[in-house]
């Protein structure tokens, strides 16, 4: 049963919806304040760029984010008000890094219509009051009292009902707004309002201007000296005060956000629809306006909000497009642009549709999105795991280990790789010609397997094998000398760096060598109790060639030791727990923390914080990496350490924030891996898997990878045919200036290189609503299948549309057959060996039929009526699940028999949908458009055929996001014999831009982690004083219940965020110890 | 243009001086770290928890004139305004529609 889910997030929102600037860290400090629809970014300006410093999830969807200087402050203070009514006023403790509330509360009125046009908030220059516009015809206030503390707020009746735009106006006596409205004969106008704190009421402001431009939307107020303000409209801008009129045309655009360039309100950057950022000057004479002037400046991505930063820098934040940081230049460049673009920063919103491949059949699931609107538009390919990009390979049996080693100690690149086998070592070389050759060093036995190498100081290198240890020059290979183990023992482990080798013989002796020029020089001996499995001096203090500490992992007790060096004292002992024996152990450090690294023969790994100077480990934790015995290694990337984890399920373990994390890297099994930067192949690694040895390169280290295909044009719908290894899209061009302003396509990629490589123009005015790829009953072809509506001016509701059959022929889409359709075809589903549409109102069914002349044809079969608007259909075997325009989920079923479609249950909520998927047999997933997710169970054994025909609702959860489409798959490798493997999920995408993964868990982990929510809640608060539990409650017009039967995956996974007071805090509260929490959740981090 | 083009603002004339132009086709990667409140000064001090004022906005706004009027019955110069009707100089309502019909 899927009743019990798990919602994550696997990709953030990258919608950037506001922004704004100004010292909020500290008094000194300029920021930048980025919001992200459920999350503020925040920014600190540097001399090297835009520094991230924060990111902060709000429990709300954030309608409105003001920075203000209160009276009397040295730095900002934020305000943010959320879609559902709630507000809070953030304060930055530079001190303690905290987020401080200072004012929070609910501005939810009970009686009160939603503006249509969105909330408004904004703040009085002055600081008298925030005034807010929630509802048609109420103005709210909330009262700053003279120390800066907000009042109780009250509601002003506000005479205009369709609001357009509210702003303060700056240098009044009195508080005063400019509205800009439109009355009932659709004519638009500005009115200004003083607001009276002591009648809470408005009075009559200083001036109005009626029958402004017919598209004005936008207000920007003016700062002193000059004050008044500039209205925007699509043909005309207007400079409007108590004792001035200018007005300018302008060529006919939409302008979607301003941004002001000087304090002293002189010049504007205005973006418009295009992606046109334009600069507006106000010309003045002192205080007089003398005039308006626009200038063109260059192209950047549509803008929703643009944001002066500071030395002729500017961020342009994108809802359609990636946002970027800009640079205005004095002079144009070679395309006359004054704009030029320094940074992307990575939108994937809106996602319209989304597609899971396995393009490299690797058994790993990509997500291809259709990604930002109008010439935004783009696929953009989305994958988890570190990829390795193959630069040579070769076909090796059997290798049991791997060295790089340099041919002088000064040198900066590799020469040589060692590769040891059972029973011989061989040793590889790039040649002259960049070639892998092989070739030898003669002072290294070559007939034995070596356990360990290293390159040593005074351009020496060592071997070390079973039987002795060897120091060679690396500049003659000669031997310069030789340790030599007791007879009658050998050597079975062994470690090394450039002064210092480490062995372990049979019989649990521990011996220690010291690396001199031309001499190995035995410093140490101890006896264990035990066998040794492994060991490690990889050095992290301060000397870079010489370890203070060693690291031992033992038989018999399965433990971990910390032996200092050179006296090999035993500082620590850390029994593992279990019967499972280390494997290998791992002295490292990232970001200025030292830790020890253990993997266990069954594929877990154990990580400890390691204090250097007492060697004492703590905070242990374990994370499950495979099932098979792990070889940790170090690697670097550009300029970082990171370490290797080669098994069954190959993984790098990286850094960030101070926080370890694993990243799987999509190769199936690596048994060895070692860095090899040679000259030819700079910052490669040498990869042992499957009988054969790669060099590759690695790509970034993170966990979700993004390519993206700029397409110049929106695609709405895309589909991945397996067989012609092709997408198809629906996709449309805007061209503002030709007579027929879109132009649909269906079009045909290349699933590797993107091209379009075909292309069907669609009819004048007929779009494209759907495609899938799908066969039918004897035929062995397989068809794209496209819907289309044709949206005429004139219609409320598409009465026409056709149903398009492609065939891919030699690259190309060739049409074999079309049905025209009495209404737009919304969705395609592959059923039963036919074809299920869903019509307008009606759910068809098309079987594919043999002509005489032996082409084929769409004949309609049956259909079932009975929708609003059947929107998105899925299909399981006979049933068929319907997302309805406004009548929430139906279930159908096709009667063969009979051949006919009847209703077989349905949920009477009243829920307007976006997306519907079936889970399994039973249970339905839907998500509506108020940001809710929930889902349906089928009641088959319910007493009363009402009871039966009635889909129960079983779980309700606020997501806060739109999601415009879910799909079964998974974007990381699912390895069958691991615990996650066994989870079913879901994708899902956003118009934020979120890819997010609902998967549904057996009951026992669910009530787990329901308990380790509500745990969580307590500890990690809402910032801002906003509730998670009220933040998750399934909200829409018509109720408000709690949610249930959905876990927030995002809340869980912080834990792993949490300092180990918290932790254990946590621990307490839900009576598991903090290891298998870690280990617990970490496991889940691997769902995405 | 290059009179409105030139000299930006400029709050800390080292902000951008050293930004290295990395390619633009490449995406910046730079993550900032995720925050979480685990402090306890997520909630205000209780007078900074903001509601609206209960009272309805008619209510209000009928209070306000009856007290207006109430004002204005105080002042010592009622030929300037119309004061309120004493009830009892009208206690026939208007509407004799909805009296007793005294025909039956």
């Amino acid at each position: 049963m899927s009743i019990w889910n798990y919602v994550v997030t696997a990709h953030k929102p990258t919608n950037v919806t506001h922004s704004c600037v100004g010292n909020f860290t500290s008094p000194q400090d300029l920021n930048l304040i980025i919001a992200k629809c459920t999350r503020v970014e925040i920014h600190l300006l540097t001399p090297q760029g835009l520094q991230p410093m924060l990111d902060v999830p709000i429990y709300g969807r954030i309608a409105t984010l003001e920075l203000f200087r209160s009276h009397g402050e040295a730095q900002d203070f934020l305000f943010i008000a959320t879609e559902r009514y709630k507000f809070c006023v953030l304060q930055w403790d530079s001190e303690t890094s905290e987020l401080v509330t200072r004012a929070m509360g609910d501005v939810s009125d009970r009686i009160g219509r939603a503006t249509d046009n969105g909330q408004i908030g904004i703040i009085d220059p002055d600081c008298r009051l925030i005034g807010l516009h929630l509802y048609d015809g109420l103005f709210k206030v909330i009262p700053f009292d003279n120390r800066g503390q907000l009042k109780e707020a009250f509601n002003i009746r506000l005479e205009e009902l369709q609001v357009l735009d509210i702003k303060f106006l700056y240098g009044c006596s009195k508080p005063t707004i400019v509205v800009l409205y439109q009355d009932n004969k659709d004519a638009r106008h500005a009115k200004t309002y003083e607001v009276s704190l002591k009648d809470k009421d408005f009075v009559e402001g200083p001036w109005s201007q009626n029958n402004l431009d017919n598209g004005a939307d936008l207000l920007i107020p003016v700062p002193p000296p000059l004050c008044g303000v500039l209205i925007i409209g699509e043909e005309t801008i207007v400079y409007c005060s108590a004792n001035a009129f200018k007005a300018i045309p302008i060529r006919p655009s939409i302008t979607k956000a301003y941004g002001r360039v000087d304090p002293d309100g002189s010049r504007y950057l205005l973006g418009d629809h295009t992606g046109l950022l334009s600069l507006l000057v106000i010309t003045h004479e002192k205080e007089k306006v003398t005039g308006l002037k626009i200038e063109p400046l260059g192209e950047t991505s549509i803008a929703s909000t643009i944001s002066y930063l500071d030395n002729a820098f500017v961020y342009i934040g994108s809802s359609y497009g990636d946002s970027q940081l800009i640079k205005l230049n004095q002079q144009p460049d070679a395309k006359g642009s004054y704009v030029e673009v320094l940074e992307r920063y990575v939108n994937l919103g809106p996602i319209v549709d989304f597609c899971v491949v396995d393009l490299e059949r690797q058994g790993q699931g990509q997500v291809v999105t259709c990604s930002g609107a109008y010439k935004d538009g783009s696929l953009r390919v989305v994958r988890n795991g570190i990829g390795i990009n193959e630069q040579a390979s070769v076909e090796l049996q059997g290798i049991k280990g791997m060295w790089s080693l340099r041919s002088s100690t000064d040198d900066l690149f590799d020469t040589f790789l060692v590769v040891s086998f059972i029973s011989e070592t061989r040793i590889l070389a790039m040649n002259l010609e960049d070639e892998l050759e092989e070739t030898e060093i003669e002072g290294f036995c070559s007939q034995v397997q070596s356990l360990s190498c290293h390159d040593a100081v005074h351009n020496q290198l060592v071997q070390v094998t079973s039987s002795s240890v060897r120091l060679v020059s690396s500049t003659t290979r000669e031997l310069r000398n030789e340790w030599h183990a007791p007879s009658g023992y050998s050597i079975n482990v062994a470690t090394a760096n450039a002064t210092q080798v480490l062995l372990a013989t049979g019989g649990g002796h521990l011996v220690y060598l010291e690396i001199g020029d031309g001499i190995l020089q035995e410093i140490k001996h101890a006896q264990l109790e035990y066998e040794i499995s492994c060991l490690d001096i990889n050095p992290i203090g301060e000397n870079p060639n010489h370890s203070n500490l060693a690291a031992v992992g033992m038989w018999t007790d399965i433990s971990v030791r910390i032996f200092s060096l050179p006296d090999l004292n035993l500082i620590t002992k850390e029994p593992l727990g279990g019967e499972i024996i280390p494997r290998s152990v791992l002295l490292c450090a990232f970001e200025g923390i030292s830790y020890l690294l253990c993997a266990l023969g069954d594929g877990h790994l154990l990580n400890f914080l390691l204090n250097t100077s007492t060697g004492e480990l703590t905070d242990r934790k374990k994370v499950s990496l495979g099932t098979q015995p792990i070889t940790l290694r170090t690697f670097s990337s550009k300029n970082t350490t990171h370490v290797f984890a080669a098994s069954d399920r190959p993984t790098v373990i990286y850094s960030s924030n101070k926080k370890l994390l694993y990243s799987n890297v999509n190769l199936k099994e690596v048994s060895h891996m070692c860095p090899f930067n040679s000259a030819a192949f700079p910052d490669s690694l040498a990869i042992a898997k499957e009988g054969e040895l790669t060099i590759g390169t690695i790509d970034d280290i993170q966990k979700l990878h993004i390519r993206s295909i700029p397409l110049g044009e929106h695609a709405r719908r895309i589909c991945h045919q397996e067989q012609s290894r092709t997408f198809a899209i629906c996709s449309l061009k805007y061209n503002p200036s030709a007579e027929e302003p879109e132009t649909h396509f269906v079009r045909l990629l290349d699933d590797q290189t993107f091209e379009f490589i075909s292309t069907y123009p669609l009819d004048t005015y007929e779009y494209g609503c759907f495609i899938i790829s799908c066969s039918f009953s004897d035929d062995s072809n397989v068809y794209y299948c496209v819907g289309t509506a044709y949206v005429l001016p004139e219609e409320n509701e598409p009465s026409k549309g056709r149903i398009l059959v492609f065939a891919v022929e030699d690259g190309k889409l060739q049409l074999i057959a079309e049905k025209e359709t009495k209404g737009a075809v919304y969705c395609l589903n592959a059923f039963n060996g036919k074809l299920l549409a869903a019509i307008n109102q009606k759910i068809q069914l098309y079987k594919w039929v043999l002509r005489d002349d032996g082409t084929h044809e769409l004949q309609s079969e049956c259909g079932h009526h009975g929708h609003i608007l059947a929107l998105y259909v899925q299909t399981r075997g006979d049933f068929i699940v319907v997302g309805d325009l406004m009548k929430s989920i139906s279930l159908l079923i096709y009667k063969h028999e009979e051949g006919a479609i009847e209703e077989r249950a349905r949920d009477y909520n009243a829920n307007w949908m976006s997306a519907v998927e079936i889970l399994d047999d039973d249970i339905y997933l839907g998500a509506e458009n108020s940001f809710n997710l929930f889902t349906v169970r089928k009641n088959s054994e319910g007493a009363t055929d009402e009871e039966r025909g009635r889909l129960e609702v079983v779980g309700e959860y606020h997501l806060g996001e739109f999601i415009n489409r879910f799909r079964h798959g998974s974007l990381v490798m699912r390895l069958p014999d691991s615990e996650v493997g066994q989870i079913p999920t879901v994708i899902f995408g956003t118009i934020n831009g979120v890819i997010g993964v609902i998967a549904s868990l057996p009951h026992d982990q669910y009530v787990f982690l329901e308990k380790l929510q509500s745990s969580l809640r307590k500890v990690i608060k809402g910032v801002g004083g906003l509730s998670h539990e009220q933040w998750r409650s399934f909200s829409n017009d018509k109720k408000t219940v709690e949610a249930r039967n959905f876990l927030d995956g995002d809340l869980i996974e912080s834990f792993l965020d949490l300092n180990r007071n918290k932790m254990d805090e946590v621990s307490q509260a839900v009576g598991v110890s903090v290891e298998e929490l870690c280990k617990r959740v970490e496991e889940l981090t691997r769902l995405h | 243009m290059d009179s409105v083009l030139g000299n930006w603002p400029s709050y800390d004339p080292h902000n951008f001086s050293q930004l290295r132009t990395s390619d633009p086709s490449r995406s910046s990667k730079m993550a900032p770290a995720t925050y979480h409140s685990i402090h306890n000064r997520d909630v205000p001090p209780a007078d900074q928890v903001i509601n609206t004022e209960h009272k309805n906005i008619l209510l209000r706004e009928i209070y306000r004139r009856a007290e207006e009027k109430i004002d204005l019955i105080a002042l010592p110069s009622p030929s300037q305004l119309t004061p309120k009707r004493a009830a009892s100089d009208n206690l026939i309502p208007e509407h004799g529609s909805k009296q007793p019909r005294v025909s039956t």
